[in-house]
């Protein structure tokens, strides 16, 4: 006979599955259907004749080339961000934070600018470097605002994070927009583009750049969930529970900080994408991180890919950076989010 | 023989110093309370005891053993401590929140394995919340929710465990159901508790020890018999109180008490 404790356990398994995969069925939409936009049309049927080794070179270079990667790092940057969003709204126990929170994209724009205004967009060496100097900017930055915020004795107070965060922030904004007035023009477009979130890279060196980083970070934070779960309670009570607060919050800020900056290096500002899949990954399937981490970076891929793609589809042949879809998109969420609690 | 010692403990917020060079012990198989005004320290005390707060100077001991030189885990399997009302994230399920409790015992990925879910079982029993193992935290009653937590300590397995304040927030008989709940852990399982109470009559009565505190310094330790003075009571609360002995536990209890006027208050 089953207990009760085992059909709900049956029911969780069953909800998570379900989520899982249409989650990865949304995913498999979203790439169809953005193989559908630009220039050239490749309708559904087009991209798997292509896909399955039936297109032509012309087919098979835009295929492969140009949209591939680029829908593939749209979820990857928004796994990444979701992630870390998860992480600092954990850590810090405010349902609001999200890794503009804790000056990630501010520093890591502010790294970004400094390397365009030196070196400017074209060399080759960017793509690898940059996801380097957007985690020097942000640490920094993260840094910068952790040891603010840090009380002796007491350590750091969500809300002292955030009220230090925003100040921060501002400054760095501040000292940005100095920088971006000084630009040429075509450095100008890209530092724009940049911080409106347009996933500006759109070649495998990108996801090449980007892939080191995820495989060694996304899975030392699911390989922490455990950790995670306990750091979600009191922070006297996770102490009670035999976790080094102290320690365990600024390794997980640090993953969060690494992973939301590589994420903006190659696909710039995406606001509200690690704000938002968090919370859509704990309506779905609860606190516990062993299965929210997973979904989270599954919602977030999907939410990207698919604003992605709406912001190819809308304005076809051309197209809006991403983060403004996002944060169209993301901002009524929020407050239907905010109004239903 | 003394769960935790104490030696010369100072505790400080800052730079204000709340408790400076206390001595106290936590005697083995035994239910201790501290009680005290508001800002005495007993709080800071227990958080110390608890290594949640550092101690500005002193030791502390937990079974002879020098508490600072112990790994966060270590300590943890030997001792648990409820803080005041804590915090579960939203939609927690009682059976996930007590499974927690499993978190110094387990390595890695930490999946659940039979003996830890034997020993969540019968925290669940134990606290009469078998029923309710599906239900989100947020949406139970605060006398519910002390149930948990406690259930959670429980399944920590330890010898020890630390209370602050465990009947805030809760009516008269949910505070009954808490102290019998601590009573008999003592008493079946050999549990040592130690806690902060407010209400001076529930820790003369659940108590074989107890501590008064004021301005971070012991006014008296010994038996509910011993503290519960009016005498004790004077200089711990500054107020007359009248004690007689309650017909039904045979313990000390306060009936009535008054603010002490004519004598000036310079603490």
């Amino acid at each position: 006979m089953q207990t009760a404790y085992q059909i709900y356990k049956r029911k969780i398994f069953m909800r998570n599955t379900l989520v899982a995969a249409a989650g990865i069925l949304l995913l498999l939409a979203a790439l169809v259907v953005s193989m559908n936009t630009g220039y050239t049309k490749l309708i559904p049927s087009d991209t798997f004749r292509i896909l399955f080794g039936g297109g032509t070179d012309a087919e098979n270079l835009i295929l492969y080339q140009f949209r591939l990667p680029r829908v593939i790092l749209a979820a990857m940057a928004g796994a990444g961000l979701a992630l870390s969003g998860c992480i600092i709204q954990d850590v810090t126990k405010n349902p609001l934070a999200d890794p503009g929170l804790l000056g990630i994209n501010a520093g890591a724009g502010l790294a970004v600018l400094l390397y365009v205004l030196f070196f400017g967009t074209a060399t080759f060496l960017a793509v690898f470097t940059l996801p380097v100097l957007a985690l020097a900017g942000a640490g920094m930055t993260s840094v910068l605002i952790y040891l603010l915020a840090f009380k002796k004795g007491e350590g750091t107070s969500p809300i002292r994070l955030i009220l230090t965060g925003i100040a921060v922030q501002a400054g760095i904004f501040a000292l940005t927009t100095v920088l971006v007035i000084n630009l040429d023009e075509t450095r100008f477009d890209f530092v724009a583009m940049w911080q409106a979130g347009s996933i500006w890279g759109s070649g495998w060196k990108y996801v090449l750049a980007l892939l080191p980083w995820q495989m060694v970070l996304i899975p030392f934070v699911v390989y922490r969930s455990r950790v995670l779960d306990v750091l979600s309670l009191d922070s006297c009570a996770a102490c009670g529970l035999g976790v080094d607060v102290e320690k365990e919050q600024r390794i997980l800020l640090f993953c969060a900080v690494a992973l939301a900056a590589s994420c903006v290096a190659v696909s710039g500002n995406i606001s509200f994408a690690g704000l938002i899949a968090p919370h859509m990954a704990r309506r779905l399937v609860g606190p516990k991180h062993s299965v929210l981490l997973p979904v989270c970076a599954l919602t977030g891929a999907v939410t990207v890919s698919a604003a992605d793609t709406f912001a190819r589809v809308i304005v076809q042949p051309s197209e809006i950076p991403t983060g403004i879809v996002t944060a169209v998109l993301g901002a009524p969420y929020f407050i239907w989010l905010l109004t239903r609690k | 023989m003394n769960s935790i010692t104490a030696e010369n403990l100072s505790a400080a917020y800052e730079d204000k110093l709340v408790v400076d060079g206390l001595d106290l012990n936590i005697p083995k198989g035994m239910i201790t309370s501290i009680i005290g005004p508001n800002g005495c320290g007993k709080s800071t005390v227990l958080k110390t005891l608890g290594r949640i707060m550092k101690p500005r100077n002193g030791m502390v001991y937990l079974n002879g053993k020098d508490i600072s030189r112990l790994s966060a885990k270590e300590i943890a399997i030997r001792m648990a401590i409820l803080p005041q009302s804590p915090q579960a994230p939203s939609g927690l399920t009682v059976g996930d929140l007590v499974s927690y409790g499993r978190y110094p015992h387990q390595r890695g990925f930490g999946t659940m394995k039979p003996e830890d879910r034997k020993i969540v079982e019968w925290a669940l029993e134990v606290t009469k919340l078998s029923d309710l193992e599906t239900t989100a935290v947020d949406n139970m009653s605060g006398g519910q929710r002390q149930r948990v937590w406690i259930a959670m300590a429980l399944a920590q397995q330890t010898d020890l465990i630390l209370l602050d304040e465990p009947t805030t927030y809760l009516d008269m008989s949910y505070q009954l159901e808490v102290l019998e709940l601590l009573y008999r852990l003592n008493r079946e399982q050999n549990c040592t508790i130690a806690m902060v109470l407010h209400d001076l009559n529930l820790a003369a009565r659940f108590s074989d020890h107890m501590i008064a505190i004021r301005g971070g310094n012991i006014v008296r330790y010994g038996t509910p018999e011993e503290v519960m003075t009016a005498d004790v009571l004077r200089k711990t609360f500054r107020v007359h109180a009248e004690i007689v002995t309650d017909p039904r536990s045979g313990r000390p209890a306060c009936i009535s008490y008054d603010l002490i006027r004519d004598e000036g208050d310079n603490s």
